[in-house]
């Protein structure tokens, strides 16, 4: 190594003296110094970050992405229409039931530091111009503990909100329950919750938003009542605390466990919502809610020059067969071609979120439908995660969560089927493959709405018509419809799944065949080599009929749409 | 009076800082990753303090670990050199915040000067001459057509987001612009989804040329004379020469009149640069102004005799500028040429290494900044500038000559470098008489340089 002539080697010394000089009245460092305040350090990725960077990036971590917790009145700046937020019910005086030594002297203090009567913000508010109930809880306020104050103002917002007639947007953060309020502090669970019925029971929409940390008596109340659950990045929520969890099983928990998106994969949130574009999701939902269902103004489309049922004689088994390609159009495919602005929602809100079933809500020519679709994926990793496109139970309890959904905001209900039967496992056993499609079957036939299901490839079995209760039903020129597959009726009746191509031909399960049977009321005729490069000479056909059937139900009354629906299937 | 500055930068800059301190009798502190702890700089300064690994993003990138170094040293100002974090408006201002000097402008005028729109909006209200283009973007073929034939072609279409010639093109004609501009917003569509796209005359066989400023905190500004850094490959200057071939002593006062115009326009207090492009006529544009010392810097400290980098420090401690522009005068003929650690044959992929034998040239008006030594090891991971060789004699002529017998000499052993690229340039007929536009380099050496 080079030796040069150096002064001086230095060791860093941590503490370092600072030498005050007073200028006046502040104290001004001359040295060079860090003010107060100038860095934050990440308490995830612990690096320091520039405190303007957090603030200009939604109070997050540039450098991990970390989701800094905010206070009520941050988030409500980030979420309303500027200068729109009224504020209701403050000043209820908090009663301190248990004579808890000390506690009314805290939450003076508390409320003196932090500029908040209680552990949470209510109002009314615009977002992007549409009015709501706003409910914002603060973690900065003992933890956002549920007390008596708390759950009053909750209510009284959702009850004004249900007389008033607005959507309520909740966002959780919280401890759970006030320990200091004792009894009184869970009996507000129950108050809110029913609330929320009444509120639920209007159809009127209710969203909450889960932000770090949602749990104990707020998750097991208001935080999981929504109609759409929605999450932030990386927040914990849960009912126990993972503290006391490790304490009671011995064991360390999974990384990730109780995070959002563990919440999302186990089915109880709807969806993550980043920071930056959160208020624009919840424009957009409020809006696909606010919105009128009916076709009125809309004139139905004039029929597109028909594309031609292919001339090609093609053997029943050849159908199958390209029914199965892997090349074909995929539900989310047709979604996309259809419909604008889809929005997914995931979960069964039970156990799973089942990537076999796609289903949330999504425009028809400006008109806000649900849609449902078995999904398939197109290389064999897509087809992995998809599950092949055989649904699990929590496959068919989501889209029956979102098909009663779609009945309470009074939304028609599109289908797309495809799927070679449902999940036949040990796991879709013990939870109850049958229940879950029986169910289907079961609640479908009384929808107060209209349900259209249209095949786009295989229509395998039970795991098919439970999405298929519809007021009408069609089928591609190439899908098939059928009570199991041609090589499962060969090896039952014949013994030998290998003679499937006769089959086929004495299933009847063809698209012809089905029109033939009065199972389905129309075909649709595809182009010469249906994938997704052709896909879109299917649009124009899809916007008129799909018009065409709204048409026709907005004129029925709720007990025709189901007095139809179960005509329909008493007539098989 | 700075008692010690720190530098945040590493390389030949960082110890072409650190002279310039102790000539003045400031202590300096150096700081430096993993990966150069025997680095030259880290090995000179008198103190030095690692602030992180390798990756640059994690050390010499690391505003919060300079600035806790800069701290923990106590050491009054920083120096960031050139690259980096020098024309960082963000770590100007904490530097600001932390009552540490940074030594160069305020972040306002670095962020002001950074941002291409706002730059010539405040250079066209200075009245100085900006390349015709469209004040506002323009978002179709219609529109940008409209005005391309408003300025004349041929124009260049820009993206906004621009970089790296992505959703760049040149338009020779009407007829060929709306496919042009079509294929370009594509482009930038698909490289940085934004279709927001600039028109501009484009300066056809234009030549670099810059003007070196100083101006002090009490709005004295003086300009050094100019710079020509036209031989350019993919926009990275190999050969810098001061005076230019191109200019007369009439266009130098005029242009240099416009950079102090542009300087002061600017607010600006240190050291700075204004580039402009000239074209063939004797037109020329402003297209950016450099906030900080640049590489080049040498060529103009070599025929006006002042030392660029204790002129910064003197500034940035308040000091008036003690030259008057009458006293500028450019003595004799300078080039430099950056020697990189790259290998020209193999489409000038970087080549660090160790160096196994070196010999460093020298003799009368020889200057080599380096942090080169014997059985150093130059790291991947940072620039691959490793050397600049400046060289100063009577005339133009004399000077190419001077640098060919000093390149001849250079001898670095262990790792490729372009010292012979560079010899050839010195050799090429077209250089030696003057008559090269920034194309020079793609259009003479087409071969290699791609």
């Amino acid at each position: 190594m080079l030796k040069f002539k150096k002064t001086t080697y230095i060791t860093v010394n941590r503490s370092i003296e600072r030498p005050l000089k007073k200028t006046g009245e502040e104290e001004l460092f001359n040295e060079p110094h860090v003010p107060e305040g100038m860095w934050k350090k990440c308490n995830k990725c612990q690096s320091m970050i520039y405190t303007e960077d957090v603030i200009h990036e939604n109070h997050t971590c540039g450098k991990c992405g970390h989701y800094f917790r905010i206070d009520a009145t941050t988030r409500i700046s980030m979420i309303a229409d500027k200068g729109s937020f009224i504020e209701w019910d403050t000043g209820i005086e908090n009663s301190n039931p248990l004579d808890f030594n000390g506690y009314k002297e805290k939450i003076k203090k508390l409320q003196e530091q932090t500029n908040l009567d209680e552990s949470v913000m209510t109002g009314e508010a615009l977002i992007q111009g549409q009015k709501c109930a706003l409910g914002v809880c603060d973690a900065g306020f003992l933890m956002g503990s549920m007390g008596y104050v708390t759950g009053e103002k909750i209510t009284r917002m959702i009850e004004k909100a249900t007389e008033k007639r607005l959507p309520v947007i909740i966002f959780a953060c919280s401890g759970g329950a006030r320990m200091q309020e004792g009894i009184v502090s869970l009996m507000q669970m129950a108050k809110t919750s029913a609330a929320l019925k009444k509120h639920a029971d209007e159809k009127l929409l209710y969203i909450t938003v889960l932000t770090d940390p949602t749990t104990g008596g707020v998750t097991a109340s208001f935080a999981m009542l929504g109609d759409i659950i929605l999450a932030e990045p990386g927040a914990l929520i849960g009912f126990a605390g993972p503290r006391v969890i490790e304490q009671t099983i011995g064991q360390k928990l999974p990384e990730g466990f109780q995070r959002a998106e563990f919440l999302v994969e186990h089915g109880f949130v709807d969806r993550i919502v980043k920071r930056e574009e959160m208020k624009e999701v919840l424009a957009k939902l409020i809006r696909m809610h606010n919105q009128s269902n009916s076709l009125t103004d809309i004139k139905s489309v004039n029929a597109p020059a028909l594309l031609k049922e292919s001339k090609a004689k093609r053997s029943a088994w050849e159908q199958v067969q390209l029914a199965r390609l892997s090349d074909r159009p995929t539900a989310l495919d047709y979604i996309g071609l259809i419909f604008d602005d889809f929005e997914e929602f995931h979960g069964d809100r039970l156990y799973k979120d089942d990537k076999a079933m796609v289903g949330g809500i999504g425009y028809f020519r400006g008109i806000p439908v649900t849609i449902i679709g078995e999904q398939k994926g197109r290389s064999t990793k897509e087809n992995i995660e998809r599950n092949f496109g055989m649904p699990s139970p929590e496959g068919y309890r989501k889209a029956l969560r979102l098909m009663k959904q779609a009945e309470k905001f009074n939304r028609p209900i599109i289908n797309f089927v495809d799927t070679p039967g449902a999940f036949c496992g040990l796991e879709a056993e013990e939870r109850g493959q049958g229940e879950a499609i029986a169910k289907n079957l079961f609640e479908m036939s009384s929808l107060k709405v209209p349900v259209l299901s249209i095949i786009i490839g295989e229509g395998g079995s039970g795991g098919a018509l439970a999405l298929a209760v519809g007021n009408e039903v069609w089928i591609m020129e190439n899908a098939t419809y059928s009570i199991l597959s041609p090589e499962g009726f060969a090896s039952i009746l014949w013994k030998d799944s290998k003679r499937a191509d006769e089959a086929a031909k004495v299933m009847k399960i063809t698209a012809k065949d089905l029109k033939k049977l009065n199972i389905v009321e129309r075909v649709i005729p595809e182009p010469e080599k249906l994938d997704i490069t052709t896909l879109n000479k299917l649009k124009e056909y899809f916007l008129c009929h799909i018009s065409e059937f709204l048409l026709k139900y907005q004129s029925f009354t709720e007990n025709e749409v189901m007095e139809e629906r179960y005509k329909r299937f008493r007539s098989m | 009076m700075f008692k010690k500055i720190l530098i945040a930068n590493r390389g030949e800059i960082a110890v072409r800082i650190i002279r310039a301190c102790r000539e003045m009798g400031i202590q300096t502190v150096a700081v430096y990753s993993t990966a150069d702890k025997e680095a030259l700089h880290t090995l000179l300064a008198d103190e030095a303090i690692c602030i992180g690994p390798a990756p640059a993003k994690e050390s010499y990138l690391n505003m919060e670990r300079i600035i806790s170094a800069c701290i923990a040293t106590k050491a009054d100002a920083i120096h960031a050199g050139f690259g980096f974090l020098s024309e960082n408006s963000k770590f100007v201002d904490m530097c600001a915040k932390c009552n540490i000097t940074f030594i160069g402008p305020s972040a306002n005028v670095i962020h002001k000067m950074g941002n291409k729109a706002e730059a010539r909006r405040t250079m066209i209200e200075a009245l100085v001459p900006v390349v015709p283009g469209t004040k506002e973007p323009v978002y179709t073929a219609k529109d940008g057509i409209k005005f391309a034939d408003e300025i004349g072609y041929p124009v260049i279409i820009k993206a906004s987001s621009g970089g790296g010639g992505k959703g760049m093109r040149i338009v020779e004609d009407h007829n060929s612009f709306e496919q042009q501009f079509n294929t370009a917003q594509i482009e930038s569509v698909n490289a940085f989804g934004d279709n927001t796209m600039y028109i501009e005359k484009y300066v056809q066989n234009p030549r670099h040329i810059e003007f070196q400023i100083l101006a002090d905190k009490y709005g004295n500004v003086i300009q050094l004379g100019e710079r020509d850094c036209s031989i350019q490959r993919h926009h990275q200057k190999l050969i810098e020469e001061s005076p230019s071939i191109a200019i007369s002593n009439e266009l130098r006062k005029k242009m240099g009149d416009t950079a102090i115009l542009a300087a002061k326009a600017a607010n600006y207090e240190n050291a700075g640069t204004i580039e402009f492009l000239l074209d063939k006529s004797g037109e020329f544009y402003f297209i950016e102004m450099n906030t900080r010392i640049q590489v080049e810097h040498t060529v103009t400290e070599t025929v006006t005799g002042i030392d660029l980098v204790q002129e910064q420090i003197k500034i940035a401690m308040g000091e008036p500028l003690s030259i008057k522009q009458e006293q500028v005068i450019l003595n004799g003929h300078s080039i430099e040429c950056r020697i990189n650690a790259e290998n020209p044959k193999k489409n000038f992929t970087p080549s660090p290494g160790k160096i196994t034998n070196l010999h460093i040239p020298g003799g009368k008006g020889v200057r080599i900044d380096t942090a080169l030594f014997h059985g150093y090891t130059i790291p991947a991971v940072y620039d691959s500038m490793i050397a600049k060789v400046i060289v100063h004699d009577k005339s133009r002529e004399k000077a190419i000559n001077k640098m060919r017998s000093v390149l001849g000499e250079f001898i670095i052993e262990g790792i490729d470098t372009n010292i012979d690229f560079q010899y050839e340039i010195l050799s090429h007929a077209d250089f030696q008489s003057g008559d090269i536009s920034t194309d020079f380099i793609s259009q003479t050496f087409l071969d290699n340089s791609n």
